[in-house]
């Protein structure tokens, strides 16, 4: 473990620890674009010189190690001044098109101009012109002109997502990424670029123009998108969702996310979901509070119970709910319904093993793990088939399904409701939207639950890690978690005074209705 | 004055030949060599003080001796990228003794126990290209190359490897990205290639000169390769002079020797008339000198660093009174913006910069903080980058702009008035 000096404080780094490790270790400022530390040391943006006793030179802190006693500053002035020149040689053919650029608020040029930079600018040559609105791929828009050739995003499809689509092509000051004429960036990893990406060069199709990011909050979570769990952010507003950004966790995911999860804000916002509750069969809905219909279902639920006895009644579950609500459930079920008719709807069983080598599994529900240890907690072991069974005997009276959150990834959700509605009636616990559902024969009762940012939990991934994440907004605020409502079903009270507010609907024109208002 | 040690039999056609190389002493030094410990050969050429010819001036025996002792697999590289504005003698060796430089890169690969070496020869070397390749067919037929040189029992390939080029593949490092496949671009250091060079194994690269010099220092000894030149820059070297001189041409000369003698005797001097205005000693990145101290300053390392300036690669530019230094420096920067790869930002950024500042400064439209200006960002740009273009484009700009800053004057006065080179 050698120890160093940085900017004269004393810090003991690990053996083999480069300097600019030893300065994020210690939290000391240091400017620098191109290392990241998933990625290899490229030592291009030449931003994160050191000043080392003994070297006649400047050093760059990414590519010297640190070795005992070493006495390092960035603070002299002529640290200031390399770093200083270093920004303006980034900056003189940059098109400085903030006002119009995606990445203003959270751009690295913006930041480290404010802390190391702050110098008139020198430049009075016409700026390199170079290619703008270059479509990389599905998802991601390159503008050439932003782009400070750091090379981030080169070593991210080399190193990590190791498909090798960008390049820097041409060189000196004519030098711009660029991918092969028929290999776009096109893989399940691309949007990490954006991410890595300091400036506005690289933008996501799907976030790009729809949001100031100043406008956004973010609140970290866990990606429901897979067993994989990786640590996230959600962006948001009042409105809703707006982008999903990978969180660090080296046990996890790394930096990285896939673009797959990125998707899971979708499903949260109002567009796609139920908002209130729902109960009637086919063409004849009527629309009433999540609590009137849970507690109508709870009854029915009860009744049924109490008149065919404990088997007239099943619940299906899938693994997108928290460990959480899963004891909860199976509590109210298996103890004080003591019914063991409990079955595990599986959307893809073939593929749940499946694997990408990097993040992506087959299993897309973040929850099956947590789902298995509590049915097996609570003795259920029930076969699909004698569901099926149960179904075509007309044994069964009421179904209760605790639907998938993401109904994406079940792409047998259209033939489940046809099967699951031979029951006379169904009580369908979703946050999302369903068509099909209304089609329903049956009586239902269709209750709108909460989204995983919505409340807080925790997923059991497909190693065993149980991942707690806390609750990030609240998009829906009629919604319910699956606890509040097995609370509902069994006839009992909730403590209205601790349910969370809305943030408040969409506005239509928020700039023109809310800002230049005093 | 002029000294035919490695150029000695240039004039010959049939040397080029490996039967006429041999006739004159070819490949002889060779079966010395095999016979040799290879510890001996780096310990001669660590003693005879030899510096690498492709203009860094590195002590070649010492660059020898970073490889790691062990036996992993290592290569030998010859950087006949040729890319420095003004010189031409690596064309002349290739082109005049292919098997010269085959002998001494035999020597050398077995002094450092390597079984695979490249000769890297820049695209537009066509002629020497195809000359080496033939040289290198008739020593793989004589037995010089392949399994069991000479009953040795040293193995030893070559080939050549022909570059694209690029300026930046004579760096080492680029060098060896362009033979690996890649974008010629030089590599982060460390680790330097003697320890991970080419395919990640020690590498050493030396340039064309160095290892046909190789062979002269086993066949004579140190002791005999030092009385050439000077004790800290000992031998002969080839300068390539070209500019205003009468004679301009490849010479070869011991180290040391009085630049005043190569123009004025050597070279036959300046066209009538004429005044020396100004000389880059060592190629377009070497600062140029002026002409009172081009006439002071001797050929070797340590006189030429002096006077802030270098040897390089030995290309001697002949600048007299009908040189514009405006212009020139106009040609240098576009050179250099047109050359930097593009890696690292103060480079790739800076050496547009001042090629622009410098073009409206050559057509009239700079202003006195321009000159400035040039001095500044050259500054900014010495010293922060991965390998040395950005030095090279930063030194000959300060030196310019100081030492001729009144032709610039000129031309910032004048405005709008300029019509084509002022100072011509």
């Amino acid at each position: 473990m050698p120890k160093c000096k940085i900017n004269g404080q004393e810090v003991e780094v690990a053996a083999g620890s480069t300097i600019i490790q030893a300065y994020k270790a210690a939290g000391i400022d240091i400017c620098h674009y191109c290392w990241h530390p998933g990625l290899s040391v490229a030592g291009v943006c030449r931003l994160c010189m050191v000043q080392i006793e003994g070297m006649p030179k400047l050093q760059i802190a990414c590519n010297t190690e640190v070795k005992e006693g070493m006495v390092i500053n960035n603070t002299s002035e002529v640290v200031k001044d390399t770093v200083k020149w270093g920004l303006d040689f980034h900056l003189i053919n940059h098109p400085l098109d903030c006002p119009i650029c995606d990445q203003a608020g959270e751009c690295g040029l913006q930041d480290q101009y404010m802390q190391f930079g702050k110098y008139d600018p020198e430049m009075a040559e016409a700026k390199v012109k170079k290619h703008k609105v270059v479509d990389l791929g599905p998802t991601v828009v390159l503008d050439a002109e932003r782009c400070i050739l750091c090379s981030r995003c080169v070593r991210f499809t080399e190193e990590v997502s190791k498909t090798n689509e960008l390049g820097i092509f041409n060189r000196g000051d004519r030098s711009e990424i660029g991918t092969v004429e028929g290999k776009p960036l096109d893989n399940n990893y691309s949007l990490n670029t954006v991410d890595i990406c300091p400036v506005g060069a690289l933008t996501s199709r799907d976030f790009r123009f729809r949001q100031r990011v100043w406008y956004l909050k973010e609140a970290d979570s866990v990606c429901p998108g897979c067993s994989t769990g990786c640590s996230v952010k959600v962006h948001y507003n009042e409105e809703g969702l707006w982008r999903v950004k990978p969180r660090e966790n080296k046990e996890v995911n790394g930096y990285w996310m896939c673009d797959t999860g990125r998707d899971t804000y979708k499903f949260v916002n109002l567009k796609a979901r139920l908002l209130s509750g729902r109960i009637g069969k086919r063409d004849q809905w009527q629309e009433i509070s999540a609590e009137d219909a849970t507690r109508s279902a709870g009854l029915k639920l009860r009744e049924t119970v109490q008149k065919h006895g404990p088997d007239s009644v099943a619940l299906v579950v899938t693994g997108q709910y928290t460990n959480e609500e899963y004891k909860d459930l199976l509590k109210f079920f298996t103890g004080e319904l003591k019914s063991k008719n409990v079955y595990h709807w599986l959307n893809n069983p073939e593929k749940m093993k499946d694997f990408d080598g990097l993040l992506f599994r087959g299993d897309r529900n973040p929850n099956t793990m947590g789902l298995s240890a509590a049915l097996a907690a609570h003795g259920v072991s029930s076969k699909w088939e004698t569901l099926q069974s149960q179904l075509s005997g007309r044994k069964l009276k009421m179904v209760v399904v605790a639907g998938p959150e993401n109904q994406a990834t079940f792409p047998d959700m259209k033939e489940k409701i046809q099967m699951l509605s031979q029951a006379d009636g169904l009580i369908w616990l979703t946050a999302g939207l369903n068509a099909d559902l209304n089609q329903v024969g049956s009586e239902t009762w269709q209750v709108p639950l909460k989204a995983y940012v919505e409340k807080a939990g925790s997923f059991t991934n497909f190693e065993g890690r149980v991942q707690p994440f806390k609750a990030g907004t609240t998009i829906v605020p009629q919604a319910l978690t699956l606890s509040e409502a097995v609370e509902l079903l069994a006839g009992r009270d909730l403590n209205w005074a601790l349910r969370p507010k809305g943030l408040g609907g969409p506005k239509t024109n928020y700039a023109v209705t809310q800002r230049g208002t005093l | 004055m002029e000294t035919k040690l490695l150029t000695e039999h240039y004039g010959k056609d049939e040397y080029i030949k490996i039967d006429g190389y041999k006739k004159h002493g070819g490949y002889a030094v060779l079966a010395k060599a095999l016979k040799m410990d290879p510890k001996a050969i780096i310990e001669e050429v660590k003693a005879s003080g030899l510096r690498g010819r492709g203009g860094a001036g590195f002590p070649t025996g010492m660059k020898w001796s970073f490889l790691p002792a062990n036996g992993e697999p290592r290569y030998l590289l010859c950087n006949a990228d040729e890319g420095e504005p003004g010189t031409f003698k690596d064309r002349l060796m290739m082109e005049r003794a292919p098997h010269q430089l085959i002998e001494g890169m035999i020597i050398s690969a077995f002094a450092i126990g390597s079984k695979k070496s490249y000769i890297y020869i820049r695209g537009e070397y066509d002629h020497p290209i195809r000359v080496v390749r033939e040289a290198i067919a008739e020593a793989y037929k004589a037995g010089m190359l392949g399994k069991n040189i000479l009953g040795s029992g040293f193995d030893h390939d070559m080939d050549v490897y022909a570059g694209a080029g690029a300026y930046i593949c004579g760096e080492e490092t680029g060098m060896i990205s362009s033979i690996e496949g890649l974008k010629g671009q030089p590599k982060l250091k460390p680790p330097f290639p003697a320890v991970q060079g080419y395919l990640r194994k020690p590498t050493i690269v030396n340039n064309v000169e160095t290892l046909a010099a190789v062979k002269y220092i086993i066949r004579d000894g140190a002791a005999a390769y030092r009385k050439y030149g000077t004790e800290k820059s000992p031998g002969t070297k080839l300068f390539s002079v070209s500019g205003n001189v009468l004679k301009p041409g490849n010479y070869e000369i011991p180290l040391g020797t009085p630049l005043k003698d190569v123009i004025f005797n050597l070279c036959g001097g300046l066209k009538p008339g004429r005044k020396l205005k100004a000389v880059i000693p060592g190629g377009s990145s070497a600062p140029v000198l002026t002409a009172d101290e081009a006439m002071k300053v001797t050929m070797d390392y340590e006189a030429l660093a002096q006077m802030g300036s270098m040897l390089g690669s030995g290309a001697v530019i002949v600048m007299d009174d009908s040189n514009d230094m405006v212009d020139m420096l106009d040609v240098i920067m576009h050179f250099y913006h047109h050359e930097s790869c593009g890696q690292c930002t103060p480079c790739r950024e800076g050496t547009g910069w001042l090629s622009k500042i410098v073009h409206r400064i050559r057509h009239g439209e700079g202003t006195v903080n321009d000159i400035n200006l040039v001095k500044t960002v050259s500054e900014r740009m010495m010293g922060k980058t991965i390998c040395a273009l950005s030095d090279a484009a930063a030194m000959p700009a300060i030196s310019f702009v100081t030492k001729f800053r009144g032709e610039f004057e000129d031309y910032v006065k004048k405005g709008n008035q300029v019509g084509g080179a002022l100072h011509a």
